[in-house]
This record gives C-alpha cells, sequence and structure tokens, in this order.
C-alpha cells in the first residue's frame, strides 16, 4: 500500500473551542503518516493527549494530488467505524494540500472546519456553484455504473502561510481566506477536471440541486442589464433509447423575481414579462449545455444519466454499463427544455433609471 | 404447562414485537438488491400459509401445546423425540438470537466490552421475564408495543422531513425478474421472521379467548409483514441498494441520515432502542417456548426450576455456537435454513396436520359406524 497523505486527523483531533477567555487558537494541527488511514490515526496517539473521537467529525478535506491519484480507497475506514459519521462534509482542497487548507485560522467561525461547511452550506444555497457533497453519496456513486462524482473544491486566497498565525484573525481583512472553488470532477475516483462559473451552476441545475441563484440576461444594447432571483428551481431528467443510442431530456423549471434592472422596461406589461422568461430560459439552456458539453468531453457522467437509463431500460443497460462513460455518454442527444416563470418584480414595476 | 392465560390483544402485541425483533435491525433478505421489499411481503405471505397449518394444528388440540399434542398424533414416543426436538429447536434459536444481539450492540455502541457481559446482561433480564411467566412477558409487551411504534413513526415522519428519501432509489424494480427474489423468499424471508411464528405454538393454547387466534396471529403476522417492507424500502430509498446489501446494520445507517434543523440528528439512540426491545421479546418468546417445553416433555409441575439451568445453558450455547460474525451468519443463512428451518418450520407441522387430519376422520367414520 501506498503512504497516504493524511487528510482527517489534523481537522478533528485538534479542534477545541476557544474558552474561559485563554488566549489560545480554537484549532490545532497534527499530521501523522500511515499505510492506511487507520494506522496513521493510530500513530497520531503519539503527539495527541486525548483519543482521537470521529463522532463530530464533519469534514473530510482531501488534497488534490491525493485526488488526482485516486480517492476509492479512503473511505472503506470511514464506512465502517461505527464513530464516523457518513453524513460529514467532503471537499477538494484546490492546488494546496489538505493540511494547507486546514491550517488557515478564520474570522467568524472560529473552527475552520464549520467555516467551510457554512459557507459550502450558503453558497450552494444562494448561488448554486457548490455541491456540498456527503461522504455517503460518494460511496453510494462509486457503487453506480451510471453516475460519477462531483465535489466542491475549496482554496486559499491570499497568502497561506501567514493564514496559520493568530494575527490572521486579528485584522479586518484577513491575509489568508478561505474560499469555495470549482467543482472537481472525478471519473473512476480521480480527479479528472474542474468546471467554474456558468458550468458549474449547469451541473447543478441539472442535479436539481439549485435553490436560489440569480441569473443575468442580455436585454436589447444593455449588457447583463437585467437580474432574475430564482426562488425555486426543480429538474426533471429523462432518458430515451432511439438504435441503441440514448436521448437524454432534462426539463428545468423555476419561479422567481426580478431582482435588480439598468433598463427602463414596464414590467406591468404581461407580454414583457414573457419575451423576458424566453430570454431567462435560453440563457439557462446555455449554461445546462455547457455543463453536460464539459463533461462529454471530460468522458464522465456526473450527472447521473447512466442511471436514468438505467431505470428506464434495465434490460438494455446490462449491456451499456461497461462502456457507458466512454462510448455511450459522450455521444448521447440532449435535449433541454427550460419553464422559467417570472412571478414577481419586488416593491417596484418601473425602474427609476431611465 | 402454567395456570396462565393472555388476551387476544397482548398475543397480537406480543407477536409484533417478536416479529419486529431482531428482522428489522439486520440486512434480511438484501440479496434480492431494491426488490427485497417484494421478497419480505412475498414471505409474508407464504408466512400466512404456514401460520395456517399451525393454526390448524392448535384448532385440533386448542388445550394443548406443540411438545403435548405431538405425542397425541405420532404416539407417545415418537411425540417426546419430536417434542424433544422442538424443545431444543427454540433453545438453539434463543442462543442465536441472542448472540445476533450480542454482536449488533457490540459492533456499534460497545466496542470495548466483552461479548459474554452483553449477553448476560441480556439474558439475566430474559430468564427473569420467563420466571416470572407468559402474563408478564405479555404485559411487557403492552407497553412496549407503543414504545416501538412511536420510535418507528417518528422515524419514518423524520427521515421524510430530512429529505434524504429518494425513491428513484428504489428502481428498476424486477430488473432481474422474478427469480432472485424467490430465491431469497425461499433462503430467506420466509422462515426468518415469518416461520418462526412456530414457537407461537406454545403459546397459543393461553390465549383466553381462543376462537381469536386466527385474527390476532395473521394480523400480527400481516401488520408486521408489511412494516418490515416499509422498513427495508425505506433503507434503500435512504442509503441505496449497495450500501444496504454491504451494510451489517442498515437501519442504523438510515437514522444517523436524519438530520433536520441541524439539532435533530445523532439519533441512533432510537436504533438502540428499537434493537434492545426486540431482541429482548425475540429472545423471551424462544426461551419461554424452550422451557415450557422442555417442562412439558419432563412432566415438570414448576416448570421455574428449568429457567436457570436452561439461561445459563443459552447464554453459554450462545457463545459457543460461532467463533466469529461471519461464521455466525452463515450458519444462520446456510446449515439453519436446511436443517432446521425447513423441516421443523414446514414439513413436521406439515405432517403434523396431515396425520391429525386423517385421524380425525378416521374416528369420525368410527362414531358414524357406531
Amino acid at each position: 500500500m501506498s503512504t497516504f497523505q493524511i487528510v482527517n486527523p489534523g481537522n478533528v483531533a485538534g479542534a477545541t473551542q476557544r474558552g474561559g477567555g485563554s488566549a489560545g487558537l480554537p484549532v490545532a494541527l497534527y499530521t501523522s503518516t500511515g499505510d492506511t488511514l487507520v494506522e496513521a490515526s493510530r500513530k497520531a496517539s503519539k503527539q495527541i493527549s486525548r483519543i482521537p473521537y470521529y463522532s463530530h467529525t464533519n469534514l473530510v478535506v482531501i488534497g488534490e494530488e491525493l485526488a488526482k491519484e485516486g480517492i476509492q480507497q479512503i473511505f472503506d475506514a470511514v464506512e465502517r467505524n461505527p464513530q464516523f459519521r457518513p453524513a460529514a462534509n467532503i471537499i477538494i482542497a484546490r492546488k494546496q494540500t489538505a493540511k494547507q487548507l486546514s491550517s488557515v485560522l478564520t474570522p467568524i467561525d472560529k473552527i475552520p472546519a464549520n467555516q467551510i461547511i457554512k459557507t459550502l452550506q450558503f453558497t450552494k444555497g444562494l448561488l448554486g456553484e457548490n455541491v456540498d457533497t456527503r461522504i455517503r453519496e460518494i460511496i453510494e456513486n462509486f457503487s453506480l455504473d451510471g453516475k460519477e462524482v462531483v465535489i466542491s473544491s475549496f482554496r486559499i486566497a491570499g497568502d497561506w502561510q501567514k493564514g496559520a498565525e493568530q494575527d490572521n484573525v486579528r485584522t479586518i481583512e484577513p491575509s489568508a481566506r478561505l474560499r469555495a472553488a470549482e467543482l472537481a470532477v472525478f471519473k473512476n475516483g480521480k480527479l479528472v477536471g474542474w468546471m467554474k462559473n456558468e458550468e458549474a451552476r449547469g451541473v447543478l441545475w441539472v442535479l436539481n440541486k439549485v435553490k436560489q441563484t440569480n441569473v443575468n440576461i442580455d436585454w436589447g444594447e444593455s449588457k447583463e442589464g437585467l437580474s432574475y432571483k430564482v426562488m425555486r428551481a426543480q429538474a426533471k431528467v429523462k432518458a430515451k433509447l432511439k438504435d441503441g443510442n440514448p436521448i437524454i431530456s432534462v426539463v428545468i423549471k423555476t419561479e422567481g423575481d426580478i431582482s435588480e434592472t439598468f433598463i427602463s422596461m414596464d414590467f406591468t406589461d404581461p407580454k414583457q414579462i414573457i419575451e423576458l422568461e424566453k430570454k431567462i430560459q435560453q440563457e439557462i439552456k446555455k449554461e445546462v449545455r455547457k455543463a453536460v458539453h464539459a463533461a462529454q468531453k471530460k468522458k464522465s457522467d456526473i450527472f447521473g444519466f447512466g442511471e436514468v437509463v438505467h431505470r428506464t431500460y434495465p434490460e438494455e443497460w446490462k449491456e451499456m454499463k461497461k462502456t457507458w462513460h466512454n462510448k455511450y455518454f459522450p455521444e448521447a442527444e440532449l435535449h433541454v427544455k427550460v419553464d422559467s416563470f417570472i412571478r414577481r418584480t419586488g416593491l417596484r414595476t418601473r425602474s427609476y433609471i431611465q | 404447562m402454567e395456570r396462565a392465560c393472555i388476551s387476544a390483544r397482548q398475543l397480537f402485541m406480543l407477536a409484533i414485537l417478536f416479529e419486529h425483533g431482531s428482522a428489522m435491525v439486520i440486512p434480511l433478505g438484501v440479496d434480492a438488491k431494491q426488490d427485497v421489499w417484494l421478497a419480505i411481503l412475498c414471505g409474508m405471505v407464504l408466512g400466512g400459509g404456514l401460520l395456517f397449518i399451525y393454526y390448524r394444528l392448535f384448532t385440533y388440540y386448542p388445550r394443548l401445546p406443540l411438545t403435548s399434542y405431538s405425542q397425541r398424533i405420532v404416539g407417545s414416543f415418537f411425540g417426546k423425540v419430536l417434542g424433544l426436538i422442538y424443545v431444543l429447536y427454540f433453545l438453539y434459536i434463543a442462543a442465536r438470537v441472542l448472540r445476533d444481539f450480542g454482536e449488533l450492540l457490540l459492533t456499534f455502541a460497545y466496542p470495548e466490552t466483552p461479548l459474554f457481559i452483553l449477553n448476560t446482561v441480556m439474558m439475566l433480564t430474559v430468564m427473569y421475564a420467563v420466571y416470572k411467566g407468559i402474563e408478564v412477558i405479555a404485559r411487557a409487551s403492552q407497553l412496549f408495543f407503543f414504545s416501538l411504534y412511536w420510535i418507528l413513526i417518528l422515524g419514518f415522519v423524520l427521515i421524510i422531513i430530512a429529505g434524504a428519501v429518494d425513491l428513484r432509489r428504489l428502481q428498476p424494480i424486477l430488473e432481474e425478474g422474478w427469480e432472485p427474489i424467490f430465491h431469497v423468499v425461499f433462503t430467506q424471508t420466509l422462515y426468518v421472521p415469518f416461520g418462526e411464528m412456530i414457537v407461537f405454538t406454545m403459546i397459543f393454547p393461553y390465549l383466553q379467548k381462543q376462537e381469536k387466534v386466527m385474527k390476532a396471529g395473521f394480523l400480527a403476522l400481516f401488520l408486521s409483514g408489511i412494516n418490515l417492507a416499509i422498513i427495508m424500502a425505506m433503507n434503500i430509498a435512504v442509503l441505496g441498494a449497495d450500501t444496504v446489501s454491504r451494510s451489517t446494520f442498515p437501519l442504523l445507517n438510515t437514522i444517523q441520515e436524519i438530520r433536520v434543523a441541524n439539532f435533530l440528528e445523532r439519533l441512533d439512540v432510537l436504533f438502540m432502542i428499537a434493537l434492545i426491545v426486540g431482541g429482548f421479546f425475540k429472545v423471551g418468546v424462544f426461551f419461554y417456548a424452550g422451557v415450557i417445553g422442555a417442562a412439558d416433555l419432563f412432566q415438570i409441575k414448576e416448570y421455574q426450576r428449568l429457567v436457570y439451568p436452561l439461561g445459563i445453558s443459552v447464554l453459554l450455547l450462545s457463545i459457543a455456537i460461532a467463533s466469529n460474525f461471519a461464521e455466525h451468519i452463515k450458519e444462520g443463512l446456510q446449515i439453519v435454513t436446511i436443517y432446521m428451518h425447513i423441516p421443523l418450520q414446514i414439513v413436521i407441522p406439515f405432517l403434523l396436520l396431515l396425520v391429525a387430519v386423517l385421524r380425525q376422520q378416521k374416528t369420525d367414520k368410527e362414531n358414524k359406524g357406531r
């Protein structure tokens, strides 16, 4: 077995709350190595004066390098150990090692792991470009032939070397900050590429994981002149086989308001609203197509289209599953249909901008 | 037999707890993958057929337990041999369930406790209950019936609120056709837990209103079958077929998925309660049947005198039957099914019923001839 660069103990073992007014740091990092995760955890006892207790582990950080090598072997210990929660979140450390990412002190949440989890949760809910993948989902995806894993990444903005010092949380703008970055796309448990911005949101649209977000559209001369706030979104994926080739249709429904505009338009006119809805639909369609094409290029079905085919055509799937990611998925025909509704326009009808 | 009587309601609740017992927590019939709920329902329907055999036997001898009427049916000697086999079977299954229970607790809650300690504590409780008699066990079942149901309903509601259920995981239905389902039915789900109702042939005679056996028994069987099917379907809808088929206790993993509003989480204790309540009644009923059967067979007036020696035997047996969990499960699925469940749950009761019917016809003819 190879030596794993260990991801976990540092996150967990030192996570003591700052209490009683002592000036100590809220967390401490320990690193230990071993041929297996369990060995590394046991070896950590040489440095830590407590028993490592994994029930409260809520974040696992994997370094980019390990992700490229493959993450498939990491999770057995996690799944087997009754202490460990498979509902824990998982992220990839982008451009840094997991240790570097875990050694940044954060200002609002004292425990950096919590900062990451909460950031992830809120950005997922408000913007929809990141997913809060849980360990259990990953393990499940490993068992499915027709779905690949996608995990959010985090990176350090600023100077990471200063992040480990307490001064980092004493300034108004910390010199090292943690921020959510691209989506990591996996294939057979190996990191094969990244997706960001609209592409990343396209993935979430299909996965039915977008809760709220905003979509900007061009109107007339004004580029990105109107902002549509999605309040609810729902996606359905269906599959058909035509001459043995899959045709995937994605239907997305969104509901929302107009949240900002730079154009002078009378929103009391239903006809205009319908025009706007059409524009929005095209915009979302574009994002979805972009995301699917990007994934098709990487030959990794992160959307689970294969599982849809599996559910609809269990007989045919038995043959298709072996070559799904390399043969069928990159060639799959895609139909996207978006139904967007603008329900309200906020507290004003027209804008003051003329 | 002791002097005691229980109501139909108590019998119903006892049977429900018994059926849920360990079946609820173990990966029951998971070889059927996402169709396991179908396998359980099929097992239930066929189990209903078995229960009907036991019920018919009971109607011929409504005042006697299995160990007594076997003597009436096939004669004193063979009847006694059969009775002894059944007593040993009940005690052995009690030991098996006790082992199950200890292994489960050890794996996830008490990793540093020796198995023997856990089993001892459980067995002492069971021995005490059996010492007190069937009425006490039945009354306890009334109490725990509601707590178990509350837990099940609470868990069910919470898991739905938590949004962990994805019914698409149950698809495709019948991916491999009916064959694997029937394979699972005839190797697993029919016998555990439905065929195990055979043990109630020792308890039916205590029923106050004997005509209600049918209703209480079948209602309990069908209700538990449906409940178990829902539980397993839920496990799969939350975890996916692959995880369920690989886990030692799928229900525990399902409960761990409950995360509501950032504070309703880590509800493993619900699983613990269900496991302990279910384990207690399952071991209790089997052990009681074994003790009563032995007392009946060897004509011991006070069956209580057998509780401690047999209890300690069951306890030691539960430790001795297997050296590890894998061996224990393997024995349970293969050896016990072929050499114990099939003959003792199906073949012998069926033959007994056949002989009983023939005898009845013969006496009818003789009566007419007179």
